[in-house]
């Protein structure tokens, strides 16, 4: 038996070059509560080797309340929050530049992600696509600003697709 | 143990350990990062494009080389600050190995801080035939083995 997935029609994810104008602002709706399988299993799995992030008690000594979440991990998970808005249709990530880690994470905190469209031009290299850049910010559940950057990506341009 | 004053501007060292990025550092952790992405985790979606499989996520990368390089940057760090200059010079797919090399670019004192001090650190990610998949700086605030007195801070 098979299916015909034609005759379903495919619900799109993602955006394109012109769906970006200077100033859009999106509120990245899911949010994530950074749990404490997440930062031990994030500071295990790239070796980072600083028992802030693994060793609670050593935390504690340093004057943290609790295991500290790897600033790497609420960077990738802002970051991750963003990409359903900005970025899902693909195209290679340029860079990223100006992270700061303004505070820090702890495990049962809640972290939440909103962009503005900073920059935006077409490609001279790749006629296909433009390049958009965005300010990301990554605020916790009391509304405190954690993290913030800005990431530029290659975007395809409708006309091309 | 990593003191702010074991670093000096222009030493360079290349970390032990390398990592092979396999489906729990690929695959999983792009997902548990709220990355919806599919060319991070569709193997079929990736086959019909250029590259042909899945692509790790460059984040995932990012961290992996900074992790690679903190036993010997950061083991103590109180804080990481920030970084610049993040750039992903080669994809990175399941299977690849990647190592870490680091250079000092800056120490300078902490603003409030006399107990601590400011290391600017250049990383690069590369695969075993030397290929630079990650180039980055990262600024860590890092513990002074003699603090300063408080009139020199």
């Amino acid at each position: 038996m098979t299916v015909d997935p034609a005759s379903f029609p495919l619900v799109e994810r993602g955006r394109q070059y012109e769906d970006f104008a200077d100033g859009d602002t999106y509120e990245h709706h899911w949010g994530r509560t950074i749990t404490d399988g997440d930062a031990t299993l994030f500071a295990a799995l790239t070796l980072s080797y600083n028992p802030l992030y693994f060793n609670a008690e050593r935390a504690r000594g340093e004057g943290h309340p609790d295991l500290v979440v790897h600033p790497m991990l609420a960077l990738c998970t802002v970051v991750g929050l963003s990409v359903e808005d900005l970025s899902e249709a693909g195209g290679p990530f340029l860079g990223i530049d100006d992270v700061t880690f303004h505070r820090p994470v702890y495990p049962g905190d809640t972290l939440s992600a909103r962009s503005v469209v900073v920059d935006r031009r077409e490609s001279g290299k790749r006629p296909g696509d433009g390049i958009v850049t965005w300010h990301t910010q990554g605020h916790n559940q009391r509304g405190e600003l954690v993290v913030e950057l800005r990431r530029t990506n290659l975007v395809r341009k409708r006309e091309a697709a | 143990m990593t003191y702010f004053e074991d670093f000096a501007v222009g030493d360079r060292m290349r970390h032990f350990r390398g990592s092979t990025i396999h489906e729990v550092e690929g695959q999983l952790l792009a997902k548990l990062v709220m990355n919806s992405a599919q060319g991070h985790f569709n193997e079929d979606f990736m086959a019909k494009t250029p590259f042909g499989q899945r692509i790790v996520f460059g984040l995932i990368t990012a961290s992996t080389v900074i992790g690679l390089a903190t036993q010997d940057t950061a083991e103590d760090a109180i804080a990481e600050l920030g970084l610049q200059r993040i750039r992903f010079r080669s994809p990175v797919v399941h299977g690849d190995t990647v190592y870490a090399a680091t250079e000092v670019l800056e120490t300078s004192p902490a603003p409030d801080r006399p107990d601590a001090g400011v290391v600017r650190f250049k990383h690069w990610g590369f695969k075993p035939d030397c290929t630079v998949v990650f180039e980055g700086e990262r600024t860590v605030l890092l513990k002074r083995r003699n603090p300063l007195d408080q009139e020199n801070a």
